[in-house]
């Protein structure tokens, strides 16, 4: 374990405005990512060797972007099935190949018109026919919120979290998105306004959701010693960590009994995490959470061992979330409130804070920054980076 | 499967007719392990599968148990009962076929029959105001039409 720490570093990041209608092709969009990355680097196009992204059936693969950028060759790609759970697989991934040796720059990158084209479960388009779908969509449950919120549900029941705690957590990173000119909802937001929104899925109101949007966000992956000769400060890829999933199939998820929904794959995964980059919950800076919902968030703060099982709804309540709080979280306004690109926008957000170029949302010294994925739930593995300033 | 009733004389006729709107939902899609499973609850029975290896229970369908990862399984009769683990409230029209039928709840619920045997449903015969955590439901078949079978829970007291 940790053959590949701190080898490989993160040089440059783009990203396309985001919107609820880009009015362009996922591969424009991909394009214009790959492209405001590597100017971002100070890179060019005839330096890159690999591309790598993930998709659900609803964006352009590597093999398309490659010849529509005019590479040169393309030594190494990867395009990985799945949504926000593999959105930080995808820049672990091309950190091994890189520390292979397999390719020397890689650009991972994510585009969709998530709300003008491909909306997730839903609006009027059926579920995919897979597995678990067969069990719960004839119910009409199949969309993320309704599945996120039979898991938020299961949390309350355990331990008593309340839709204040939850309602917290869409305040606070609104206001951290009031201080990030990129957010699509700069608007501050009071619990009131929180607690009168509409039911979604009891117990989720709109806003716990995150935001259905347009956009791409691109990160170039390299090696640490050639990332030193390029523009920024080295952003290092210290630790990637992935995991299964959880299902309600018997003996088979997390907990006792295998189908404890209050713990989510994450929990599994931080150990192995937090060793290969040889840090702890108390050496993190600046935490972005994957928070296609508040719940995800909240749960996430356990099983990654910033509280015990079960106050993550008193510790979101603390205070300690805020970009001056014990642990700034999604300190660009997330998905909730920033914009939702499947994941990537969190690393690219990682990467602002440690190198200090974050703005009115900088959190003074960050050097050591968690990002993770979709923690696991709803037929999906995790996966999950630690990154690191080179200074 | 009402605990109540003799498992061996099935029912004459529908236990109940499900919305007209369910029809439009979502079909169940089987796929080879799962289409005898669906076809019992078309006979308005509820069943799991026990390993012949180890005899654990396992549900959904699957041919390999994942505990012993023995292959061979028989289909036995769930007791009809469990408790209710967690819920929603669906308010979204997600789907327009949900137009007329939000708001509405689904369960997810933990059968009798073991603590890791989880299944979804609609709630039948109760408010969604009256679901706490641990309530005692049965399950209950609705008829969508001539073709498919769901299940439903009705809470117990
Ligand atoms: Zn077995």
């Amino acid at each position: 374990m940790g053959t590949f720490r701190d080898r490989a570093a993160i040089a440059g990041v783009g990203y396309t405005p985001f919107s609820k209608d880009s009015g362009v092709s996922t591969l424009t969009l991909a394009v214009d990512a790959v492209l405001a990355a590597l100017d971002d680097a100070g890179l060019d196009v005839d330096d890159v060797d690999a591309l790598a992204t993930h998709r659900v059936g609803d964006s352009t693969p590597p093999w398309v972007v490659a010849p529509a950028l005019g590479l040169p060759e393309v030594t190494w790609y990867l395009d990985q099935f799945g949504g926000g759970s593999v959105s930080h697989s995808v820049i672990g991934q091309a950190a091994m190949a890189v520390a292979a040796g397999v390719a020397e720059t890689v650009v991972c990158y994510r585009a969709i018109n998530a709300r003008s084209e491909f909306r997730m479960g839903g609006t009027g388009r059926g579920p995919a026919a897979i597995f678990d779908v067969q069990y719960q969509a004839p119910y009409g449950y199949f969309a993320p919120p309704q599945q996120f919120a039979m898991y938020a549900r299961a949390h309350m029941n355990a331990y008593g979290t309340t839709h204040e705690q939850l309602g917290h957590i869409a305040v606070g990173q609104r206001a951290n998105a009031a201080k990030n000119p990129r957010a699509l909802k700069r608007d501050p937001i009071t619990l009131d306004d929180y607690l009168s929104s509409r039911w979604i899925a009891e117990p989720f109101r709109l806003l716990d959701c995150c935001l259905e949007t347009d956009g791409a966000c691109a990160v170039v992956v390299t090696s640490r010693e050639r990332a030193r000769d390029l523009r920024h400060v080295p952003v290092l890829i210290s630790g990637a960590a992935w995991a299964g999933g959880d299902s309600f199939f018997s003996g088979a998820g997390s907990g006792p009994g295998g189908t404890d929904l209050t713990v989510t794959e994450a929990a599994r995964l931080a150990p192995r995490l937090y060793a290969m980059a040889g840090a702890g919950p108390g050496d993190i800076d600046v935490a972005e959470l994957y928070d296609c919902f508040t719940y995800s968030v909240l749960v996430q703060l356990e099983d990654y061992g910033f509280c015990p099982k079960g106050e993550g709804g008193p510790y979101a309540a603390s205070g300690a979330l805020a970009l001056d709080g014990e642990l700034p979280v999604n300190t660009h306004g997330g998905f909730l409130s920033e914009g939702y690109v499947h994941g990537i926008n969190h690393v690219a957000e990682a990467v602002a804070q440690l190198r200090g170029t974050a703005g009115d949302r900088q959190v003074p010294g960050a050097e050591v920054a968690l990002s993770t994925s979709q923690p696991g739930y709803v037929l999906a593995g995790t996966s999950a980076l630690i990154l690191r300033s080179d200074t | 499967m009402s605990s109540a009733e003799p498992q061996a004389e099935p029912k004459a006729g529908p236990e109940r007719r499900a919305s007209s709107a369910r029809a439009r939902f979502p079909r169940p899609e089987p796929d080879r392990d799962s289409a005898p499973w669906w076809e019992a609850v078309r006979r308005h029975e509820l069943t799991v599968q026990r390993c012949e290896g180890c005899g654990t229970l396992r549900f959904p369908a699957r041919a390999v148990c994942n505990r012993c990862r023995g292959r061979a399984w028989e289909w036995v009769p769930a007791r009809g009962t469990g408790r209710v683990y967690s819920w929603i409230v669906n308010h979204q029209v997600f789907m327009p076929a949900m137009a007329g039928e939000v708001p509405f709840p689904v369960l997810l619920v933990r059968l009798d029959d073991g603590e890791d045997l989880l299944m979804y449903g609609d709630l039948v015969d109760g408010s969604p105001g009256d679901l706490e955590p641990g309530l005692p439901v049965e399950a209950v078949f609705l008829d969508v039409d001539e073709s498919t079978t769901l299940v439903g829970w009705r809470p117990l007291r």
